[in-house]
């Protein structure tokens, strides 16, 4: 464990004197702020808020997908270097003959892709600062909120650190993620579309969506946890495979 | 220190490493020589545990590599033949990583790491940014981390590539002077190295062991029927030196002859080991009414070795099989003769 936390702190290290960094979580401020004031502005209109799906924080974090999107793009940013890198540079072989276990340096590499995501979304408590300021916020939502907001970025950088295990190529790590994790976005969106199909549960339990207009409401929905925590189980045990996988091959 | 017996290494088709076995002992530094292709990189990865064998057994120390890495590799100091490093990061920052990594305890990494940034001379650049170096330093920061654990077993793949000649230099003495603590093995296609810093090699051709012992003693055993080589200058015609020479006893066969300036001959003698053979060369050379201005006996270099085992092997190669690299490794040897010690000239 304690090889893990050493090669996840390297990892923040090289993450934060990156540019990469700044620019992800620039944008991403930028764009949650933009979505942040639209949102505000549309709640200041509408005049006293009428249930618990409109008040404003549930509305955040669950009424829109606006502040889901643009992670199908940021996540595979970030996560793209994580092993690929190591890989291209060779850096790879003196983690890899390094007296520590594959699965110890996959566990480094999703420890700091934790924080990267937390990151992101730590300057995001200022939106709820400024609701609390002029209006009511419950902190119940705002617990939940966060917490389903964890379990999305476990499931998410799960699958970004698989992928970039499986490629020396930045770029094509990056689009396998942002394939897989836009994939199932839309699974998620189908629940939609078959509004009758018999599949409609299976596609509401993969969706983001979903997900959060229950946690932004306050419902911790277990079930949505569990999807987290199995996707990143099933992913992180493939990426150790296939940095195990590197031993056997050329 | 390391056992290994009959690894292999396939990669579909081709085999790269194929039936190897051999033992360094405690202490020992071994070279391990080959063109390149020849399957050194892939040996030593098998042995740093980033490769696995397709066949084989790898002991470390008293422990079975391949039963139980983690044990084999905290006694390995591994130097990949890259050098690869984080270019972000600075010297002292990585080494302190690269410490803990390797389960130095906490307390001891600054003392650990003040150790091998001295033992390989980078101090004076400790808080420089890696990716900022130049080759030759970014090579002693790999060295510096291959120490930085204190591990008995050194691994080097070829340390010296791309260095200049004072860089050379500079590591191959660093790499003798590791000797009394360390076991060392090296790789290499340049040979003076090998000649300059290990007791004993072991040369590799297209993944199979050839050759294995004492530098001094292949020089001898591979000089094969010829214990001797002599090297002649005189003054006189070439053929009549020829015939001088060639009623000598003890000289088997006289080659290389050639007119130098001024009138002069220099030729090279092939003769057998008996010890009076210089005396018998004077004499015959005398007795044609022949000036000798030069005489001298030169020591058959591992180069020589080299060559013959990896270009007679060429001869009856497989087509597809790569071609080894003797053109290469002379070339490399080149800019590095000075420095070659005994029996550098040729």
């Amino acid at each position: 464990m304690s090889a893990s936390l050493i090669i996840a702190r390297r990892e923040i290290f090289s993450f934060f004197v990156s540019p990469i960094a700044y620019v992800v979580l620039t944008a991403w401020l930028l764009w949650s702020g933009g979505v942040f004031w639209v949102l505000m502005s549309f709640v200041a209109g509408q005049g006293v808020a009428q249930s618990a799906s409109q008040n404003p924080i549930s509305l955040i974090f669950g009424g829109t997908t606006l502040f889901y999107i643009p992670l199908l793009v940021f996540v595979p940013i970030m996560t793209m270097r994580l092993v690929a890198e190591e890989r291209r540079t060779g850096t790879l072989e003196l983690l890899l003959t390094a007296p520590v276990r594959d699965a110890e340096v996959v566990a480094g590499k999703y420890l700091a892709a934790l924080v990267f995501w937390l990151a992101m979304w730590v300057p995001t408590l200022m939106y709820v600062w400024l609701v609390s300021r002029y209006g009511d916020v419950d902190p119940g939502a705002v617990g939940a909120s966060y917490l389903g907001i964890f379990g999305i970025g476990v499931y998410y950088m799960a699958v970004g650190v698989l992928m970039s295990s499986l490629s020396r190529n930045q770029i094509v790590a990056a689009v396998l993620t942002f394939l897989t994790l836009g994939g199932l976005f839309m699974l998620g969106v189908l629940e939609f579309v078959f509004q009758d199909s018999e599949y409609k549960d299976l596609f509401s339990y993969a969706s983001i969506w979903g997900h959060m207009e229950a946690f932004s409401k306050g419902l911790v929905d277990t079930r949505f946890l569990v999807f987290d925590v199995s996707i990143a189980a099933i992913a992180l045990f493939f990426a150790v495979r296939a940095v195990a996988s590197r031993r056997g091959a050329q | 220190m390391i056992h290994v017996e009959r690894l292999t290494k396939r990669y579909g088709d081709r085999i790269a490493v194929r039936d190897l076995s051999f033992s360094v002992k405690k202490g020992e530094v071994v070279g391990f020589l080959g063109p390149n292709g020849a399957g050194k990189s892939t040996t030593l990865r098998m042995l740093t545990g980033f490769l696995e064998p397709s066949a084989g057994s790898i002991r470390i120390g008293d422990v079975d590599a391949l039963a139980r890495p983690i044990e084999a590799r905290r006694q390995i100091g591994y130097m990949p033949e890259a050098v690869p490093l984080y270019p972000e990061m600075r010297i002292d920052e990585y080494l302190a990583y690269r410490a803990r990594l390797k389960g130095v305890p906490r307390r001891d990494v600054k003392r650990k790491v003040d150790a091998a940034l001295e033992k390989a001379r980078v101090t004076d650049v400790r808080t420089r940014i890696i990716g900022q170096l130049s080759k030759g330093y970014k090579q002693r920061v790999g060295l510096a981390d291959a120490l930085v654990a204190d591990p008995p077993l050194l691994v080097l793949d070829e340390p010296t590539a791309g260095l200049d000649p004072n860089q050379i230099r500079q590591v191959r003495d660093l790499v003798r002077s590791l000797a009394g603590e360390h076991t060392v093995l090296l790789s290499t296609h340049i040979l003076p190295e090998v000649e300059a810093a290990c007791g004993r090699v072991l040369i590799l051709h297209k993944g199979e062991l050839k050759l294995e012992g004492d530098t001094s003693t292949i020089r001898l055993t591979m000089g094969g029927n010829t214990a001797l080589l002599l090297s002649l200058v005189g003054r006189g015609e070439r053929a009549a030196f020829e015939a001088a020479l060639a009623g000598t006893p003890g000289v088997r066969r006289v080659t290389d002859a050639h007119d130098l300036d001024g009138g002069l001959v220099r030729l090279r003698i092939e003769a057998d080991g008996r010890p009076e053979i210089a005396e018998e060369v004077f004499r015959a050379v005398a007795a044609a009414g022949l000036v000798l201005r030069e005489l001298r006996s030169e020591a058959i270099s591992l180069e020589d070795v080299f060559t013959q085992i990896t270009t007679h092997d060429a001869d009856e190669g497989t087509p597809e099989s790569e071609p080894p690299a003797p053109a290469e490794a002379a070339g490399a040897t080149d800019e590095d003769r000075g420095a070659a010690g005994p029996g550098g000239a040729s």
